[in-house]
C-alpha cells in the first residue's frame, strides 16, 4: 500500500490531506486510513480541490491557443510546481491495535501522517457494519451526506462477494435512519446502484 | 427428528402492540412477504419468559412514514422495493394469543395453559411448527380422534372424543360446505372409540348404507363401515328398497304412541291455531291418551258436535284440527297401533352398545314427519334414560351408557318458539344430568334458540355469510370479534373452524379425507370381504336375544 | 482618521479636466516627433549628440532610431531563469538591528522536457561586517539602509542569476532575466564614497557580467532586464537634440536663464517620454533600433557598457536594457526580443518567469509581523532585554 497524501489539517471529525501528485486524488467517497501503525484513522473522502499553492492567486485559463490540456501544462511548467491537490475526509472511525471502531476516535489524526487508499479486504472488512451512515448524513453541505453516502456505498459494494445483498442491507439501514423522508431516500437509493 | 421440526418453524416478526382483550401486533420482517400469511394460521410468540400460541386473526399493511402513501416511491425498481419493504412499509398480523406453552410450571406438568397476559415488546414471532400443534392438540390416540390439519399444515389436529361427548355440540355451516362430511367423520369418530352409542335422526339419508361427496362419488355409510356396530332403521321400507338398502328395522308408530304434547311440537308444522293444541289437550282427556287420536279420526260429524259443545271446542277450531290431523294421516309408517315398539327396539341396541341410525326415506323433506318422530323416539327414550339413571344413583348400580343423539335441520326442534317444549330444548338444557346429549347439525344456527346455543359445548362452523348465522354461533365465546373474521375467510369447501371445550383452542382446519380407500384404511376399517363376515356374525347377536 | 474623500474629489476632477487638454497637446508634439524621427541624418545627429552639452540624458543611437524590427521564433528547446529580491530594512526603532532579504528565482524549462524549478532564499544579515559597507583603506563605513540596501539586494539578486545560468547545461539556449535596470544610477544620485561604488560595483555587479560574459561564450545565453511602464526620456531627447538649432547644443548657454520652459525649439517635443513615441512607431511584437545609454554611472562599467531597446507589447511598451556584447551578438539578441514576447505572451503582459520569481521574493505585511514575533520569541526565549523605542511602539499600536 503506496501513500498517496499526507495530513495537513486535523482535527476530531474530518481531516485534510494535500496528495503528493497533482490530480491523483483518490475519488469522492473512497475509504482513506491515516496512519499505518498501532492507531490509525479512517475516513470518507468528502471534497477534492486543486488550487493554487498560495492562498492568494487564482488559476487563470492559459489554453485558448493549445491544442489541449496536456499542452498547457507543457507550455507553463511552473504551474506543476504552483498548485496543489488537496482533499477533505470525514472520519468514520478508527483502529486501535486490531481493533476496529466504528465511532470518532479519542484522538484526531496526527498532522503529517501518511495517508493510505484502503484496499478491498480492509473496505470489506470495515463496511461490514453500517454506523458510519449516520456520521455521513450529517455532513456539510446539505446535499453533500447523501452523494457520499452513495458514492461510499457503491464502491464498498465491490469489495463484497454479494453486491446486491449488501446494497439491500445497506439500504434498510438508510430507510430506518431516513424514516419521514422518502424522497431522499429514494434520491440515495437511485445513486446507489452502479 | 424434534429439531428438524422446529427448524421448520420460520421467523415471521416482532410483536410492536397490542393487548390482551384486542390481541397482539405483530410487524413483520423484510423477508415475510405479506403474501403469503393467512388467516387461522398458528403462530408462536417468543416471550421473555413463556412461549404463547396463538392464531391469526387479521392481516394489514402499515407504513413508517404517512408521507409515504401519498407519494408512492418507485417500485418498479426491485432494488428500491427490496430496501423499503420490511423497513418503510410492512406487512402487519393481528395475532389472537390463546395459550401458553412453556415456562411456568403449570404448562410443564398439565400441558398447554390458558393465556393470561401478553408477550413483551418485541418478542419474536414464527409460524408454528408442527411439533408446537402437536404439543397443543396431543397426538392421535384411540380417545384423539383426528378431524383435520391446520391451515398449510400435515399435523394431525385432534379431538378430545370423551371431552367432546360430554356436552351436547353443534355442527353449523351453510348448505353444501361440509356440514355432513365432518358429521360423518364425527360420528365414526365417536363409533371407534365407544366413547358413546349414538341415535343418529338420518332425515336425509346420508348417514345410513351410503351418502354422496360434494363430488358426487358415493361414500360409505356407516352401516357399510361398522356392520357390527349399527343397526339401520328406516321410516320408509318401500324408498329402502329401492335404494337397495337393508334395514334391519321398519319403524312404525302407532297413534296410540302419540301423546298431546306432541301435536303441540307440531303446531306449526300442522298449522293448528292456539285453540285447536288446547282442543287436542281436551280430546286426549275425553278419549284417554292412547286412544284419542283414533277416536278424534273417526268422530262422525254428528258425534262432533256433541262433544264440541261439550268440550267448548269452537266449530273453526275443530275443523282446524282435524284438517292438521289428516295431515300426520298422510305420513304411512303411522299406523293405528304397533305391536313392536319402536322405542323398545331402539333402546336394547342401545343398550347393547350398538349404534341407530334412523333414515327418513322418502319422508326427508316432511318437516312434520322429522318433528314427529325425532320429538317422540326421543322423549321416550330420554324419559327411559332418566329412570335408570335415577336408580341408578339410588342403588349405585351403573348408569346406563353415554348417548348422543344426532338432529339435523335443529332449527326446527330448537326454534325460540318451541325448544321449551321439545325434549330437545330439555336434553340441551339438562346437559348430562341423564347421560344424554345431544349433536345438532343445522344451517341456520340464528333460528335456534339463543339458550340452547350457550349451552353447546363444542361448535364446529363451516363457511356461514349470514350476519346473524354468524352472531349466534359467535355469541358469547371469548375473541369473537377476532373469530368473525377468521369464519368469514373460511373457504366454501373443506374448511372449517372449531373452538369450544373439546379443542384446547379454537382452530381452522382442513377436513381430512374422506371417501377414498386411502381414507377407509386410515380410519383403522376392515376390508369388504372381512367386513362381510363381520357382519353375519353381528346381526345374529343383534337378533339374536 | 480615513482620507476626507469629499475634500478631495473636486481636486480629482480638475486633474482629470486637465489631462484632457494634456492629452490634445501631447498628440500634436508625438506627431512632430515623429516627422523628426523620420527625418534623422545618423551621422550628423551622432556628432551632434557627442559634442552637445544638455541638461538632461541623451541616449546614442547605435543605428537609425527609426528602425524597427520583427521577432523571430522561439526555438523549441530553451530555458528562461529570472530572479527577483525583497527586503525588511534595519528597523532603528526595533528590536534588533538587522535586516532581510528574500530572493526569488525561478528557472523553467521549456520544449522536449518542461520543468520549474521554484526557489526562495531569505538572508539575515545581523553581524557588523554586513550592515555596513566599509572602506577598507580608511575607517568610514556607510550602513546598509534605504536606496543602499535596494543596491545590495540587487547585487544579490543578479549573484544569484548568475550561479541558477551557471548551472544550467549548454544544451539549450537560455536567457536570465532581471527586474529593473541594469544601469545603478542610484550610486551616483546619492553622493556616495567611492568605496561604496567600488563595493558595489567593482566587486558586485561587474564580475557577475563578466562571469555571465565567459558563459556566453560557450553557449547560447543572454542577459537582460526588464522595465515595464518606462518613464525614460533619452530618445526623445535625441530628438530635442536633431531640433536643436544650435549645433553643438548647449543648454546651459542658450536657453537657461533666457527662454522659459515651452519657448525652447526643442520644446515642441519635450512633454513626451519614449513609450509615448515607440507606442505609435512599433507594432506589437516588434521591438526598436538599439540605443546606448550615456549615464554617468556607465563609465564605470568598463566593457559591460549598457544599451537598450523599446518593446512593443500588446497595449504597451517596455524598455529592455542588456550589456553590449549582448546586443552584439545578432543570435542572442534575437533570443532575448523572441524569448521576452513569450514570456509576456504566458505571462498577461509581464514575463512569466518574473513576476513568478516576484512571488517567490516578495514578503508581505504579515510575512513581517511574523518574522518580527520570531525574532522576539527567539529573544524572550534567551532572556534578552527588548529594547524598543516609543516611536516603534506608538506606530505598532493604535490607541486612543
Amino acid at each position: 500500500m503506496d501513500k498517496i497524501a499526507e495530513v495537513v489539517e486535523s482535527s476530531t471529525s474530518q481531516f485534510t490531506a494535500q496528495c503528493y501528485e497533482l490530480h491523483q486524488a483518490p475519488p469522492l467517497g473512497s475509504l482513506v486510513k491515516a496512519g499505518a501503525g498501532a492507531v490509525a484513522v479512517y475516513a470518507v473522502v468528502s471534497q477534492v480541490i486543486t488550487a493554487s499553492v498560495e492562498p492568494g492567486r487564482r488559476a487563470i485559463a492559459r489554453g485558448k491557443d493549445e491544442v489541449d490540456e496536456t499542452a498547457v501544462y507543457r507550455e507553463n511548467p511552473q504551474l506543476l510546481k504552483l498548485l496543489r491537490t488537496d482533499f477533505t475526509a470525514l472520519v468514520v472511525g478508527h483502529r486501535q491495535e486490531t481493533k476496529l471502531h466504528h465511532y470518532l476516535p479519542p484522538q484526531p489524526a496526527r498532522l503529517h501522517s501518511f495517508v493510505y487508499v484502503c484496499e478491498a479486504q480492509e473496505l470489506q472488512e470495515f463496511s461490514q457494519r453500517f454506523d458510519c451512515l449516520s456520521l455521513l448524513l450529517a455532513a456539510q453541505p446539505a446535499g453533500l451526506g447523501d452523494e457520499l453516502i452513495a458514492a461510499f456505498l457503491r464502491q464498498a459494494a465491490q469489495a463484497h462477494q454479494d453486491h446486491h445483498k449488501f446494497l439491500v442491507a445497506a439500504g434498510k439501514e438508510l430507510a430506518v435512519l431516513l424514516n419521514g423522508q422518502t424522497s431522499r431516500l429514494n434520491a440515495i437509493l437511485r445513486r446507489m446502484k452502479e | 427428528m424434534s429439531l428438524e421440526l422446529d427448524q421448520e418453524s420460520k421467523r415471521l416478526g416482532v410483536v410492536i402492540s397490542g393487548s390482551l382483550s384486542k390481541g397482539i401486533e405483530v410487524k413483520l420482517d423484510s423477508s415475510a412477504s405479506v403474501e403469503d400469511m393467512a388467516v387461522g394460521r398458528y403462530v408462536t410468540i417468543e416471550g421473555e419468559r413463556r412461549r404463547f400460541f396463538g392464531m391469526i386473526t387479521d392481516i394489514g399493511l402499515g407504513v413508517a412514514d404517512p408521507q409515504i402513501t401519498i407519494n408512492p416511491p418507485d417500485f418498479s425498481d426491485p432494488f428500491i422495493a427490496e430496501v423499503m419493504s420490511g423497513i418503510a412499509i410492512y406487512g402487519s398480523l393481528s395475532v389472537m394469543p390463546l395459550l401458553t406453552l412453556s415456562g411456568d410450571e403449570t404448562s410443564l406438568l398439565q400441558g398447554p395453559q390458558p393465556v393470561k397476559t401478553v408477550p413483551a415488546h418485541f418478542s419474536v414471532v414464527r409460524t408454528a411448527s408442527q411439533r408446537d400443534v402437536e404439543l397443543v392438540f396431543g397426538q392421535e390416540g384411540r380417545e384423539r380422534f383426528f378431524i383435520g390439519t391446520p391451515l398449510d399444515m400435515e399435523t394431525k389436529v385432534c379431538l378430545n372424543l370423551p371431552v367432546f361427548v360430554k356436552r351436547s355440540n353443534g355442527i353449523f355451516g351453510k348448505a353444501g360446505t361440509g356440514k355432513t362430511f365432518l358429521t360423518r367423520l364425527l360420528l365414526i369418530g365417536m363409533l371407534q372409540s365407544a366413547s358413546a352409542v349414538n341415535l343418529i335422526f338420518d332425515m336425509h339419508n346420508e348417514y345410513g348404507w351410503a351418502g354422496t361427496s360434494e363430488s358426487g362419488h358415493s361414500v360409505k355409510g356407516l352401516k357399510q363401515l361398522f356392520p357390527s356396530k349399527m343397526a339401520l332403521f328406516t321410516l320408509d321400507e318401500e324408498s329402502a328398497k329401492r335404494r337397495k338398502v337393508s334395514a334391519d328395522f321398519v319403524v312404525r308408530i302407532g297413534y296410540d304412541e302419540i301423546e298431546p304434547e306432541d301435536i303441540e311440537i307440531l303446531r306449526q308444522t300442522l298449522n293448528l291455531t292456539e285453540a285447536s293444541v288446547q282442543a287436542v289437550f281436551e280430546l286426549a282427556r275425553q278419549f284417554g291418551e292412547e286412544s284419542w287420536i283414533e277416536k278424534t279420526i273417526a268422530l262422525q260429524p254428528g258425534e262432533a258436535s256433541d262433544l264440541l259443545d261439550r268440550l267448548h271446542i269452537h266449530e273453526g277450531t275443530y275443523r282446524n284440527l282435524r284438517r292438521g290431523l289428516q295431515k300426520l294421516q298422510r305420513l304411512s309408517f303411522l299406523v293405528p297401533r304397533t305391536s313392536e315398539k319402536a322405542v323398545q327396539k331402539i333402546l336394547s341396541c342401545l343398550d347393547q352398545g350398538t349404534n341407530v341410525v334412523l333414515e327418513f326415506g322418502s319422508y326427508r323433506n316432511d318437516d312434520a314427519a322429522h318433528v314427529l318422530v325425532a320429538n317422540l323416539l326421543s322423549r321416550r327414550i330420554y324419559e327411559q334414560y332418566q329412570r335408570r339413571t335415577e336408580r341408578a344413583l339410588g342403588e349405585g348400580s351403573q348408569s346406563p351408557r353415554p348417548l348422543v343423539i344426532t338432529i339435523e335441520e335443529a332449527h326446527k326442534l330448537l326454534n325460540p318458539e318451541v325448544s321449551k317444549q321439545t325434549i330437545f330444548g330439555t336434553i340441551a338444557r339438562e346437559m348430562r344430568k341423564y347421560n344424554v346429549t345431544l349433536l345438532i347439525v343445522d344451517q341456520r344456527p340464528s333460528g335456534i334458540d339463543q339458550e340452547v346455543m350457550s349451552q353447546l359445548g363444542t361448535k364446529i362452523t363451516c363457511l356461514l355469510d349470514n350476519e346473524r348465522d354468524i352472531d349466534s354461533v359467535l355469541a358469547g365465546v371469548s375473541g369473537h370479534n377476532e373469530l368473525r373474521s377468521v369464519l368469514a375467510k373460511l373457504e366454501t369447501k373443506q374448511q372449517f373452524l372449531i373452538f369450544g371445550h373439546a379443542v384446547p383452542m379454537p382452530a381452522v382446519l382442513r377436513t381430512r379425507d374422506y371417501g377414498s380407500t386411502e381414507s377407509y384404511r386410515e380410519l383403522g376399517l376392515s376390508g369388504p370381504a372381512e367386513l362381510k363376515k363381520k357382519a353375519e356374525q353381528d346381526i345374529e347377536k343383534l337378533w339374536g336375544n | 482618521m480615513p482620507l476626507d474623500l469629499h475634500r478631495l474629489m473636486p481636486q480629482i476632477e480638475v486633474m482629470a479636466s486637465k489631462l484632457k487638454t494634456a492629452q490634445e497637446e501631447q498628440r500634436q508634439q508625438l506627431q512632430r516627433a515623429l516627422d523628426t524621427l523620420h527625418k534623422c541624418d545618423m551621422a550628423a545627429l551622432k556628432r551632434k549628440i557627442a559634442t552637445s552639452r544638455t541638461t538632461w540624458l541623451v541616449a546614442d543611437p547605435m543605428e537609425n532610431p527609426a528602425n524597427f524590427y520583427d521577432h523571430v521564433a522561439c526555438p523549441s528547446d530553451y530555458c528562461v531563469v529570472a530572479a527577483d529580491g525583497s527586503q525588511i530594512d534595519i528597523d532603528r526603532h526595533s528590536l534588533a538591528h538587522c535586516l532581510l532579504i528574500n530572493l526569488g528565482a525561478i528557472l523553467l524549462s521549456y520544449g522536449s522536457k518542461p520543468d520549474a524549478q521554484l526557489l526562495s532564499q531569505p538572508m539575515l544579515y545581523s553581524e557588523q561586517a554586513d550592515l555596513v559597507i566599509a572602506d577598507p583603506s580608511a575607517g568610514r563605513q556607510e550602513t546598509v539602509q534605504g536606496p543602499l540596501l535596494g543596491l545590495k539586494r540587487t547585487i544579490a539578486e543578479c549573484q544569484l542569476l548568475v550561479d541558477l545560468l551557471r548551472g544550467l547545461g549548454n544544451e539549450r539556449p537560455a536567457l536570465g532575466l532581471l527586474d529593473g535596470s541594469l544601469i545603478l544610477w542610484a550610486l551616483e544620485r546619492q553622493t556616495y564614497e567611492t568605496f561604496v561604488r567600488e563595493a558595489i560595483l567593482d566587486k558586485g555587479l561587474l564580475p557577475s557580467l563578466a562571469t555571465t560574459k565567459e558563459l556566453s561564450q560557450s553557449r547560447m545565453l543572454a542577459l537582460a532586464s526588464y522595465i515595464s511602464y518606462p518613464g525614460s526620456t533619452e530618445v526623445v531627447n535625441i530628438l530635442r537634440v536633431a531640433l536643436c538649432p544650435h549645433d553643438p547644443a548647449d543648454c546651459d548657454r542658450y536657453c537657461w536663464g533666457k527662454r522659459q520652459l515651452g519657448e525652447r525649439p526643442c520644446d515642441e517635443v519635450s512633454g513626451l517620454r519614449d513609450r509615448d513615441l515607440f507606442y505609435r512607431v512599433l507594432k506589437t511584437g516588434q521591438r526598436s533600433a538599439l540605443f546606448m545609454s550615456r549615464s554617468s554611472i556607465l563609465k564605470y562599467y568598463g566593457e559591460h557598457q549598457i544599451c537598450f531597446f523599446y518593446l512593443c507589447l500588446e497595449g504597451e511598451i517596455a524598455r529592455i536594457e542588456l550589456p553590449i556584447w549582448v546586443a552584439q551578438n545578432k543570435a542572442a539578441l534575437e533570443l532575448t526580443h523572441s524569448l521576452i514576447l513569450e514570456q509576456c505572451r504566458k505571462g498577461q503582459g509581464y514575463p512569466l518567469a518574473l513576476s513568478e520569481a516576484h512571488e517567490l521574493a516578495v514578503v508581505s505585511g504579515a510575512d513581517r509581523e511574523q518574522f518580527w514575533q520570531l525574532v522576539q520569541a527567539s529573544f524572550v526565549e534567551r532572556h534578552l532585554p527588548e529594547q524598543v523605542s516609543a516611536k516603534s511602539y506608538s506606530k505598532r499600536t493604535r490607541w486612543l
